[in-house]
This record gives C-alpha cells, structure tokens and sequence, in this order.
C-alpha cells in the first residue's frame, strides 16, 4: 500500500506556499480543532500520541510541553528552524513548500502551552526560505490567524521571525534563547531548563519545525491514525533525507521505521547509487550520529547472513532507538549522507572534523581544544603524515571529549564524538593501509617542519616514529 | 609572538568605518517591540547594518552598542561569533560556497577551486574591483541539490564547474524569484 | 547544615553553597578554574567534574551515576554522596590539563604568574608531563588593554573570570570573548580600553599569566615576595590586602578576602596607590628648628624635648591634632601623651580628606570619598579621652584666632593637604610640632619636625567606616632615618618596653571596648583561588 504523504502534501502542489491553497488542502482545521478543546486536552492528546522531538534528541513533546511551571506568567514559545546539522535539509523543504503547516503547527503549540509570543529562530543561511516564511506569516496574519483574538477564540499570539546568522550551535535549544536574547550562542548550563527559565528568564518551549508541522495533521487525523505509523517507541510519519551520489537525493516521507538500505536502494527513496557504486559508509542521521559501514559486502539477495563473514549495517532501522544498537548516537535528523567506495575516507574526517572544530562555540575546554585538536591530527592525516598512533589517540580524545552521557554544558561534544569516533574505529583498516603506503619519512619531515626542535629518532620498522613537540613520547608498540 | 604588543586601547579614525545612518536606526527600532529586552534586537540590527554597509564596521557596532544600551565590547562579541557577520568590506555579491560533507562528495572542493582560480582570491577575499567576495559555509542545507553555494540571497544548486562562467557573467545571479520581504534590506543595494 | 559525604567522609557545609566550594572549605585540592566563589556560575572549565551517586533509573538503587557532574555547579543536598578520588575523574582532570596546554605558549621562565599560577600547578599535580600534540600552536597576540593591564591571550584559559568580573561586579562591560570555538580570545573593544577603578582585580582572578599588571611585569619572581596582612589606607572603606615585599621594600599589593568588608576586591586606589611610600621626597630627619636652620635631633632625645617643650606651654593652650591616617594604638598614645603633660589639652580630630562622592559599584563594592582609614578609630579615642576636643576645621579657626600655644599636629596623607590657609592659621602656635610623610607648607612655622612612617613601615589597627577594627602587620621596616611610629609614641608616652600591637591592644582593651573587638577576616580555604 503506498503511503500517503501528510507532511510533504503540498509539495510540488503549484503555488503551496499560498495561504489559498494550504486551506483549500484543509489547512488550519487542526487549529479550528485545537481551539474546541482545552489546552491541558491538547497538551495531554500531543502526550498520547508520544510525538517525540523531530530535531536529533527524540524527546516527546508532550512531556517537554509538561515540565511547563503551572503558575507561569508568560511563555514564550521558540521554534528551532535553525536547521544547521549536515546533511539536514526537511525543514527547508517544510519552509519552502508549506510554511503553513509550519504556522498552524506553532498557533497549535502556542495554543496547548499558553504561549503569547512565539520566535521563529531562523539560520541566516535560510535567505530564500526567510523570504517565504514572512510572506506566508504576513498572510496568516492579515487573515487574522495571528495578532489578538485569533478565529474569535480568544487567544493571542504574536510571531516573528528571527534569523540567526551561522553557528550551528543555536541550534541547542539554549543556545537558541542566548542568541534570541542578543547574545553569543553559547548553551546555558542546566538546571534551569528552557522549560522553568529560557527566554528573557521567563518559562519557553522550544521546538523543531518538523516537531511542530506535525501537530495538525496529529489533530485532524486523530490519534489512532498516528500511532499506525512507525514503529514500537517512535511514531508517526518522518521526514527523511537522502542526498550524496545516490540517483535521486532529496527528501521522502515515510513512517518512522524505514532502514538504511531501503532509504538509499528504495526506489521510492534514493534510487540506488549513481553509476552503480557501493557504498562505503552510510552517515543516517546527520553527521552527530555516527557512520555506518557499507563496504564489508552487501547481504546477499536471498538474505542469509554468514555471520562469519560480517555484514554491512545497512539493516540498521532508522527510528529513535535501533541506531544505538549500531554505536550510533540515536536517529538524529534521519538525514543520510552516503560515502561512495571511491572517496578517501581521509577526506571524510577531515571534512567531519573540521566542520565541528568550526561550529564549537568555545566555552568547554574539552570541546573547545578537544575538535580542533582531532582536527588538526586529521589534516596532518589526510596530507599523508598520519600514525597509526593517532588513531588511538583521536579515539582516546572522544573518549574524554564526551560520549553519552556527556561531559560538557551541551551536547554539541557528544555529536561530534560519535562520528569522528565511529569513522576511525570503523574504517581503521583503511587508515592504516594509508598510513602504511606513506614514504616512510613523512611523519617525521612533517613534524619537523612545524616543530624544528623535535628530537631526531631513529626509525623503527620502516615508519616514522613520534616525536612530540621538544620532548619525547613514550614509543612503546603503538607505532 | 609575546614580543610584540598590540596596542587595543586606542584606534585610528580610518579604522572605524562608516557608521549607521538614521534610517537605519530607526529601522533597528522597529525591531524593538518584539522583543522584552532592547537587547534582544542585536541580530537584528546586526543584519541591517551589514546589509547597509556592506559589513559591520567598528563604528556602527558602536552605533547598535548605544541603541541597545550595550557597551560596544558585548556588539563585538556577538559579531565575532556568527560567521555571517563580517568585520571588514566585502564585495557587492558575496560568494557562499558550501563545503560540507554532501556538497563535498558531490564536487564542492573542485567548484571551490575553480572559483577560487577564476576570481583570483581566497576565501575571505574580495576580487579588486569589488564585485565578489568569496567565503564557505559549513552547511547550506540544500545537501539534496549539491555542490551548492549562493550568491548573496540567491542559492545556486548543483553547480557543476563548467557552470560556473555562465553564473558569474549572469547580472542577475543574485535575484531570488521569490517577492522580497523588506523587513531586512537588499544586501549591497547596486 | 547539611552534611555530605566527599570521598567516603562525611563534611559538614553551609547549606547554598555548590560541592566544590564545600569540599574547597574541607580542605580537598579540587583544580578549578572558571569557578569563583564571588561570579556567576559558568561550568565551563570541566576541571571540577566528579562522580556522584544517583538512584538508577529503574531500580531506584542508588549507585554511581555514569555521568560526571559539574562540582561547581551541583548545589550541596542532605546525605548527598561523591567523590573525586576515582580514576573516572582524574582521567578527566588529566585530558583537561592536556588540553589547556596545547596552544600553551610554556613561555614561563618569562612569565610573571611563574610560581603562582594554578596552570604549572595543576599541571603538576593532575596533569601529564609531555604534551602528544606535535601539530603547530595557534599563537595569539599579546594585547594592551588598559593602563595598568596586559593580555597575553596565548596564556589564557578562557575561564572567562575576567569577563564575568567587569560585568558583574565593576558593571561597566569592557572585557569579552571574540571569535568562537578554538579561536576564542578574551579582548575589548578596539579603543575602549579597560579603564574601571576596579580594574587591577582581574590580574588578580586570572588563575594564570594571562592578565598581567605593567605595574609588576618583570619587577619580582613571587617566590621571592614575602606576604603581610594589611589593610588598605586608600580609603575609609578598610579593604584588607596583601603587602608583597622583600628586602628591596614592596613590590605589590593584592586584596585579601574580607567576606564583611571588600570580598575578594580592591580599588585600584588601594592597588596602585601607595607608591608614595618610596617617594624620595619623604622627610627622613626628626629635627629642630634653631634660629633659620634646623638641627637633627636623635629619635632617643625627642620625647625629652617633646615633654620639655608641651610642659613649659600652657595646658589650656595646647592641642594635639590626630590625624585619621594614625593607627588606633598611635592615636591612643599620643593622647595619652598629651593628656599627661597638658591634662586640659585639646584633642582635634585630624583633616579628613574627602574626594568626591561615594562610588558603589552594582553588586555593592564601595569606593568611599573619605580618603582616610581610620576617622572612625580617632573619633572613638577622642571621646574616649573626653575633655575638650575639636574637629579640624574649628581647630584651623581657632588657631588663627591665637587661642592655641603649642600643638602636636600629625599628618601622614599621601597627598599635600595643608593649605595656605591652614598654615597662616597654624603659623601662629608658638610650639609647633609637626608628624608628617612629606615636606608641607607648615614646615616654615614648625619648632619640631618629626617624620611619620608610612602603613607599610608600621603595625596597628584602622577602624573602617562601618566601625570593624582591623588590625594591620608592618610589612617593610622603616626608611632610614624613620621610626614606626607606634613604637616612637609608646616611648614617647612613657609606656615600658617594646612596641607591639596586638600585645598593647588587649592591654588596653578593658579602657576602650573597640580595642576588644578586633576583627580578622577568615582566610581563604588553602586550595581556593
């Protein structure tokens, strides 16, 4: 049976961004049915149908909505479109395509949760979508969807946009607030939570964009419908996104539950690779969750696994908690990067590396020195001066930087460890193969050049050995 | 490099770059009744001034320090920490390539570097007579549509590099299709 | 007061407090470094992880949770449990020193924080002793910052202290973060430079040798610095400070914690300030006016002369001017003194100099106008001693009005503070005897010229504008030629014996309750910083 789209309905649909056509689809109903019911009623409908948060960490809405101080004065809703995590992009199909769904998502919120003024945190690298987004809010607004007394009902609720300006790491939730409040965009330390004292110290909720454009549907449709999608703990429709050499990159919905191979094989999905690659490595979830193997050999057709052999983990279930299984960090934002057999995975965590030593925003020493540390050993790597030492040393350094539980004041650590962790453990072999096929002299030409007073060694077994900055390092059988 | 001392106490007037003009201070104001704090309007009025100046010069964080009722270190601050701002001149057209991981695989090193060749500068650079500028982006999120990159508002998708004279030729190439909000200016009015 | 358990033994701490400044007053070495007990919270050192038990989430068991927590930033509860003595933490506490050191310059052979820096200390104590980066350092600059400040951003650990500091408790904002992630530097705003009267202190807070006072750079190794506990004269406010010195005199002057007085926080003023005590134009003769010139007289001479010259004036026509720059003890003997040779003589309260208006900074640190440490110990005195007494101003007057024969007038201000005024007034006492640091427009009308040692050459007590005697050690001994002038006035009024404060305090503490209630602020726990 196929699946009937909810979240991209209107994508594709010509002119969708219209208020015109997002009503003609059935557009704020959803609404209409929120306001026939109590807040608490709506709150605790959004807990029924454990809609989990659609921004990388799966926490269920309704209990977030929940942690709300009962006798609050104010509530400032936030929405996280500051959708920054490579290789993520659902939420600006969501802005580009239907920014209705998205409104209508945050005047259901803001109804459930009390909420008076809602910010629209927007990445500044969404200039197209920004445009989208205030015309489509500007229209909801003349047709008396926003502004005082909404649809007679009594309710208020003002909503602006406001765009950030790039760092990815506004999009931790409170990052979020520091950098609504005029502030760099560095997290706060919790407890407090969002939720007692966020914005401008007063109780906030903050939520994903996919999070909240599912909220009508949840309401029109009922609950029934939604706890027929997905699987065991994760319900509902997602939005998945494909991109690299596969045939057809781009976003598919799909009920929570799909795998791996299906998203890049599918022919509703991905489409297969491009000129009939194998895959290498699979990133499912956006970078911070990990990478999966592709390579060791595809399972063969009849699906009988040698488990002598091993397998790939592209069975691996894109829902909230199968990843885990696989080393992974969780689901993420169920946005696949796939890596072709022929790429330099040296290149890989070059990229991976760099792009977190650039998004830490500094405040905790481990991520702060920990990314740019494994950054710069990564590109000593990837220029054909690496150690098999420094393997084990960038899996010390994840080690310690943060795995879940973290270490840190945000989870922006945790993030990066998981991929830098899993691409080195996963893929050592094909490290070590580089690192064996350099001249056997880089390493120490290398480290010579940036620290003239690295002492002289003696070579050992054809590598070059350690040499640490003006001292010696205990050489032992690592090398 | 502790043998030399820079001297931060005072600055030279050229140094100080253009500052705000009364439009735009009352363009910042109008931002201010949506938030509880006037401070909360730095982002704001951070994008506006670049998108009048063409970045953010010394003067006019000084300018926004006053408006938000700041002292200019924390305006400096918050400039210094998103890569959108910029804190020297930049060309009329600014050259976003993306270079995360899709966009890479997908040929983004090879669209940077032949960019790179064709302008004659590097990233953070601006060609002499000021027409680009050019800088990468970690993520443009259009990862379904790579290599991207934009030009000013304008995403350009799935650039190949034989593209890319076309493109630059283009005087248009950094129109959106879309009608513009004008709650932020035009980047660089031409 | 709760009680918790830190490493399996039980503690006992204030309730409020955070974990780490509980195990800070129990005396455990907990290495921090953003954590200050006068800032905000902003848990981003990651020094001061540690285990704590939790109850699972399933089986409610307690148990060891798998998650490292703040000390900083974990109030203490009743019956809460953790530890810092586990491979967990010290695994954690070694990365973090790694780290720190990656871009570390190691430039401490010409560092001024060498021998107080908590960088070498912790490095040495929960660090490694090689670094495994062989990659390139990110070398930052060095930055001048503001009159009496240098940054050396190459040292920092972007505790973020500083910062904090000039928001919070100095309110005016110049000190922030630049760049993100790695890149992070601490700067200001180009030309605004850091110019609070506070600014000294966050030389002070840097845990390392990345702000560095120009008054101090490359003056001493602080090894070799001796500390005394002293109380600044700067104002009336009686900040308590650190005198640094050796044998070649002072070298610097640091805040002492004082919960009731300055905290952790001194004026620059108090800082600064005391240069004057190396003034080469300091008077450094006791001597005698004879005819046009003058005469050195020997220190053991003077109280004879002294006593002579009160004696033969008369006593309703004598006054001795205490100066609110006098400790309590020297104000006590020489009204004692005076009282004994003169019993109706008058007791003036010296000129109190006022500069301004007070300054209270927005978490309530207090510069006072009143430039004086001790008006309120010389006014306790005075009362005490009862009998005829009289401010400055009225004294000024009177003098001019001839009423006054002979006089003790005692200065001591850094600052010139005899007017013309006031010396035409005071020129026409007969017996002018002089106390004074620096040459001043009295000098031409003086019978006897005495110098005064400065608050560095002398030990005592001040009584600060909240009425909290402080007692002061001597740091230095006096300038040649000088004699501390506790000591001078003890022989001068006939008191047996040698000199020393605190021993004459409790002696005379059952006359004047004020000496009883001394106040002396707790030190710092030893491990916090």
């Amino acid at each position: 049976m196929p699946y009937e789209r909810v979240l991209m309905q209107n994508v594709g649909v010509p002119n969708s961004t219209s208020l015109q056509v997002y009503k003609a689809a059935g557009g704020y109903q959803g609404l209409v049915k929120a306001f026939g019911m109590k807040p608490g009623e709506v709150v605790d409908l959004v807990r029924q149908s454990n809609l989990r948060g659609r921004g990388g960490a799966g926490f269920p809405a309704g209990v977030k909505w929940g942690f709300l101080p009962i006798d609050r004065e104010i509530t400032y809703l936030c929405v996280n479109a500051d959708e920054s995590e490579p290789p993520t992009f659902c939420n600006r199909i969501t802005i580009e395509h239907d920014p209705h769904m998205l409104l209508e998502g945050i005047l259901i919120a803001g109804y459930a949760t009390g909420s008076t003024v809602a910010y629209i945190y927007m990445r500044g690298e969404f200039m197209e979508q920004f445009h989208v987004l205030q015309k489509a809010l500007d229209e909801a607004y003349q047709a008396g969807y926003f502004g005082k007394n909404i649809l007679g009902s009594g309710y208020d609720l003002e909503c602006y946009i406001h765009r950030g300006a790039g760092a990815y790491v506004c999009g931790e939730e409170t990052g979020l607030i520091e950098s609504l409040e005029g502030k760099r965009g560095q997290p706060r330390i919790k407890p407090p939570f969002p939720a007692i004292e966020g914005a401008f110290h007063k109780p906030t909720v903050v939520n994903n964009v996919e999070t909240l454009a599912c909220l009508p549907h949840i309401l029109t449709r009922g609950l029934d419908w939604w706890l027929s999608l997905g699987t065991e703990a994760s319900k509902g429709p997602k939005m998945y996104c494909i991109s690299g050499p596969v045939n057809r990159p781009g976003c598919y919905e799909a009920p929570l539950g799909i795998t791996v191979r299906e998203l890049i094989y599918g022919d509703d999905f991905g489409g297969g690779m491009r000129d009939g690659k194998k895959v290498k490595g699979v990133f499912p979830g956006g970078l911070s969750v990990g990478v999966l193997r592709g390579d060791i050999f595809p399972k063969p057709p009849d699906g009988q696994v040698d488990p002598a052999k091993g397998y790939d983990e592209l069975d691996c279930i894109l829902d909230f908690d199968d990843p885990r299984h696989y080393g992974l960090l969780g689901l993420g934002t169920a946005a696949a990067v796939v890596i072709p057999e022929d790429v330099d995975i040296r290149d890989v965590l070059l990229n991976v590396t760099r792009f977190y030593s650039h998004e830490s925003c500094g405040q905790c020493t481990q991520c702060r020195e920990g990314t740019n540390w494994i950054y710069r050993i990564a590109r000593r790597i990837q220029s054909g001066a690496g150690r098999s030492y420094d393997l084990d040393l960038i899996a010390e350094l994840t080690e310690n930087m943060g795995m879940m539980p973290g270490l840190s004041i945000c989870g922006l650590p945790d993030g990066a460890v998981y991929p830098i962790r899993t691409l080195v453990q996963k893929f050592r072999a094909e490290f070590e193969r580089h690192i064996a096929a350099q001249t056997p002299d880089a390493v120490a030409k290398t480290i010579k050049a940036i620290n003239p007073a690295a002492y002289e060694l003696p070579i050992q077994e054809g590598r070059a050995l350690a040499h640490v900055g003006g001292s010696m390092q205990e050489i032992g059988d690592r090398l | 490099m502790s043998w030399e001392t820079i001297d931060r106490t005072t600055v030279a007037e050229e140094k100080l770059g253009p500052g705000l003009s009364a439009a735009a201070r009352e363009k910042i104001r109008t931002f201010f009744p949506r938030y509880p704090s006037k401070r909360a309007a730095m982002l704001p009025a951070l994008h506006i001034a670049q998108d009048e100046i063409g970045y953010c010069s010394l003067r006019a964080m000084r300018d926004i320090a006053e408006l938000l009722e700041v002292p200019p270190s924390a305006v400096m601050d918050v400039v210094t920490f998103y890569t959108q701002f910029w804190t020297h001149p930049r060309g009329k057209k600014v050259i976003t390539v993306c270079r995360s991981l899709s966009c890479e695989l997908m040929g983004g090193k090879e669209v940077l570097a032949a960019l790179k060749e064709k302008l004659g500068i590097d990233e953070h650079q601006t060609t002499p007579d000021g027409k680009y500028s050019l800088v990468t982006e970690e993520c443009l999120a259009s990862c379904d549509h790579g290599p991207c990159m934009q030009i000013n508002e304008k995403t350009h998708k799935c650039v190949r590099v034989e593209d890319l004279d076309r493109i630059l030729s283009d005087p248009d190439n950094d129109k959106i299709s879309m009608p513009r909000s004008d709650i932020f200016d035009a980047p660089q009015k031409t | 007061m709760p009680k918790i358990i830190i490493d399996g033994k039980e503690v006992e701490c204030r309730a409020g407090i955070s974990v780490l400044q509980a195990a800070l007053d129990a005396g455990w070495n907990i290495p921090h470094y953003c954590y200050h007990p006068g800032l905000k919270v902003v848990a981003s050192c990651r020094l001061c992880l540690m285990e704590m038990k939790m109850p699972h989430p399933q089986t409610r068991e307690p148990g060891w949770a798998p998650k490292l927590f703040p000390a900083c930033q974990t109030p203490v509860r009743k019956g809460m449990e953790v530890r810092f003595d586990s491979d967990k933490v010290r695994e954690n506490q070694k990365h973090v020193m790694e780290y720190y050191l990656l871009d570390h310059p190691l430039d401490c052979p010409v560092c001024d924080k060498a021998g107080e820096c908590h960088l070498q200390d912790y490095s040495e104590q929960f660090g490694n002793a090689t670094s495994r980066m062989v990659e390139d350092k990110h070398k930052n600059p060095k930055k001048d910052i503001g009159s009496h400040t240098l940054m050396y951003s190459d040292r920092c650990v972007l505790c973020t202290r500083c910062i904090r500091f000039c928001d919070e408790i100095a309110g005016t904002g110049e000190l922030r973060k630049v760049n993100r992630g790695s890149r992070n530097e601490i700067d200001i705003f180009p030309g605004e430079p850091l110019e609070n009267e506070l600014q000294g202190n966050v030389v002070d807070l840097c845990p390392v040798g990345s702000l560095i006072s120009k008054d101090f750079q490359y003056k001493q190794r602080v090894w070799m610095l001796n500390t005394a506990r002293s109380v600044s004269p700067a104002d009336s406010r009686g900040s308590t400070i650190w005198i640094d010195y050796n044998k070649q005199g002072v070298h610097r002057i640091r805040s002492r914690y004082n919960p009731q007085v300055n905290e952790w926080w001194i004026s620059d003023e108090a800082r600064f300030g005391w240069k004057y005590i190396n003034s080469d134009k300091r008077l450094n003769t006791a001597r005698i006016r004879r005819g046009v010139s003058w005469e050195a007289v020997g220190w053991e001479e003077l109280p004879g002369i002294l006593r002579d010259r009160f004696a033969s004036a008369d006593e309703n026509a004598t006054a001795a001017v205490l100066s609110p720059m006098m400790s309590c003890e020297e104000a006590w003997l020489l009204a004692k003194f005076i009282r004994q040779v003169a019993p109706r003589a008058t007791l003036v309260r010296g000129y109190v100099p006022i500069e301004g208006e007070d300054k209270t900074f927005p978490k309530g640190f207090v510069i006072k106008a009143e430039k004086c440490p001790n008006r309120g110990g010389v006014e306790q005195i005075i009362a005490h001693f009862g009998g005829n007494s009289m401010d400055f101003d009225e004294f000024v007057k009177a003098a001019g009005a001839g009423r006054f024969k002979a006089a003790y007038v005692v200065g001591g201000y850094p600052k010139e503070w005899i007017t013309e005024a006031h010396a035409r007034a005071i020129s026409k006492i007969e017996i002018l005897v002089a106390h004074d640091l620096f040459p001043s427009l009295l000098d031409q009308h003086v019978a006897v010229q005495i110098p005064t040692a400065s608050f560095a050459e002398r030990e005592g007590s001040f009584v600060n504008c909240d009425g909290l005697l402080q007692p002061f050690e001597r740091a230095i001994s006096p300038l040649e030629g000088v004699k501390a002038d506790g000591q001078f006035f003890h022989e001068l009024a006939g008191e047996p014996g040698l000199f020393r404060a605190e021993k004459f305090r409790v002696s005379v503490a059952g006359e004047l309750e004020m000496f009883a209630k001394v106040h002396v602020p707790p030190d710092e726990p030893k491990y916090a910083h």
